[in-house]
């Protein structure tokens, strides 16, 4: 206190005056901007909050759209396709019951039967679809390598994958969602991107899984996929987002530093799987 | 005595009052530090006009900063920060001891608790809008505590510190400020203790985007 002291008892009122008053500002002014800047920061969260739960809204509409979809496909495939097979099938031995024939009667039980392995390829088909049998039974890696190979094969596009590092398998569950994601990126790429090849690879690093995806097509950067994100249009990217997100995953959209390639990056981290793993 | 001097008298019952009244609302928020601190204030002076002894404002000063120091240290969150009252209060105890007299007023001691509290006050503010959890900061009973001290200290430090250079004639016509920031504290305290305690975060985005 010492730098305070005043000598001439004369001026002990001006100090005691204005330091009064000086103190009572700084005081008042410094509750003044708390409050402000609290209620700033709080409209701020608010507002980010806000945002969050618009986009989780976009998300959720866009997964049950698709589940929405998917159900009609599968509708409209047993209803179109294996409704009037079963029915042709039955005709034809209905033609038993009518005609005593023993050739017509083979013959007709013959179509039957080429009419049911029919319908049950087309059955096989839809439940390929749902959950691919490689994949359960052989893993990411397998169902991913079957997946570019049958576009391979097809001849439009040149596919292929390598998995560096796969030794153990993630989850089931979590298999799925990655090649549901894998599947739908390869689907958008043969779609709009006009691209001659397809390159996959998977490699970890430390605790991180990766994807790579690369193409030499038409691409999207990663300011198209926010963008397409937020707005109503992109039902697939808003898919994969919201797969990714039970995942924890994250996804970047990119253009090759020599300019010629789009490349996706899928990344997981692995700490993540074990925590999900971890319940059962 | 001035019409200031006997309404601040009276102004120290009214947080005791409003505490007792709204004692459910009051109960586990920590205010019954305060509270204390309000009996232990209108005691001193009750046991002043009777003994007409210097000494019992001297011991009230070291009791009041006890429990002021107790307040902050049970406000405070974090963990490193928690222990600077402690050591506030330590110091100050140096100091008060240092300088016990049968005076009605130790300056410097009481300059001192007054420096301690705007720092301590600085800090739970600090902490307060650090913490994105916390909701608005004046819906929080503890908020117009501190804002009642801080008002309080601030506004009085001055007066505390040239109090021993001031002649009689002046300490009579200054100690009005102590008086009136004196009345200002008691409302502030009654304001923390009337108040309804808050379940939800008291925000909303309506309210915010008027």
């Amino acid at each position: 206190m010492i730098f305070l002291e005043v000598t001439n008892p004369g001026n002990v009122s001006i100090v005691l005056f204005f330091g009064t008053i000086g103190m009572l500002a700084l005081t008042i002014g410094l509750i003044v901007f708390i409050i402000f800047h609290q209620r700033k920061v709080i409209r701020y969260q608010l507002r980010l909050q806000r945002m969050e739960e618009d986009q989780q809204k976009l998300l959720l509409n866009a997964s049950i759209r698709l589940q929405e979809e998917e159900r009609q496909r599968i509708a409209a495939d047993l209803h179109d396709d294996a409704g009037p097979l079963l029915a042709t099938a039955r005709l034809y031995l209905n033609e038993n019951l009518v005609n005593l024939d023993k050739t017509t009667q083979l013959q007709s039980i013959y179509n039957a039967k080429q009419i049911i392995d029919d319908t049950i390829q087309l059955i096989r088909n839809i439940s390929h679809s749902l959950m691919p049998p490689t994949l359960k039974n052989f893993g990411l890696e397998s169902a991913v390598n079957d997946l570019f190979q049958k576009i391979s094969g097809s001849g439009s596009m040149n596919a292929s994958s390598r998995f560096h590092d796969y030794r153990e398998r993630l989850q089931a569950e979590n298999e799925l969602i990655i090649f549901r994601v894998i599947q739908e990126l390869v689907n958008n790429i043969l779609k709009h991107s006009n691209a001659s090849f397809i390159h996959l690879t998977q490699n970890t690093s430390g605790s991180k899984f990766f994807i790579r995806l690369h193409h030499d097509g038409r691409g999207i950067t990663q300011t198209d996929f926010n963008k397409l994100n937020k707005s109503n249009v992109g039902l697939g990217l808003k898919n994969i987002q919201s797969r990714l997100k039970v995942l924890h995953g994250k996804i970047f959209f990119e253009k090759d530093m020599s300019q010629t390639y789009y490349k996706v990056t899928i990344e997981l981290v692995k700490e993540e799987e074990d925590k999900l793993r971890s319940p059962e | 005595m001035n019409i200031f001097a006997v309404t601040a008298y009276f102004a120290e019952t009214l947080p005791i009052v409003f505490y007792l009244i709204f004692l459910k609302r009051n109960r586990g928020e920590g205010l019954w530090v305060i509270f204390l601190y309000c009996v232990l204030s209108l005691l001193t002076e009750a046991i002043f006009a009777i003994t007409r002894q210097p000494v019992v404002f001297s011991i009230f000063i070291i009791l009041q900063f006890t429990l002021f120091s107790f307040f902050f240290y049970s406000s405070l969150k974090g963990k490193r920060v928690k222990y600077i009252p402690i050591v506030g209060a330590l110091v100050f105890y140096g100091f008060a001891i240092a300088n016990f007299t049968n005076k009605r007023f130790d300056s410097i001691s009481t300059s001192l608790s007054s420096v301690l509290i705007i720092s301590y006050c600085i800090l739970l503010l600090y902490e307060q809008i650090r913490d994105s959890t916390t909701e608005f900061v004046y819906y929080n009973k503890k908020f117009w505590v501190i804002i009642a001290f801080f008002i309080y200290s601030s506004a009085t430090l001055f007066l505390y510190i040239y109090f021993s250079t001031l002649s009689g004639q002046q300490r009579h016509s200054y100690w009005i400020i102590n008086n009136f920031f004196e009345i200002l504290k008691n409302i502030l305290f009654s304001v923390s203790f009337i108040m309804k305690k808050r379940d939800k975060p008291a925000y909303a985005m309506d309210t915010l985007d008027t």
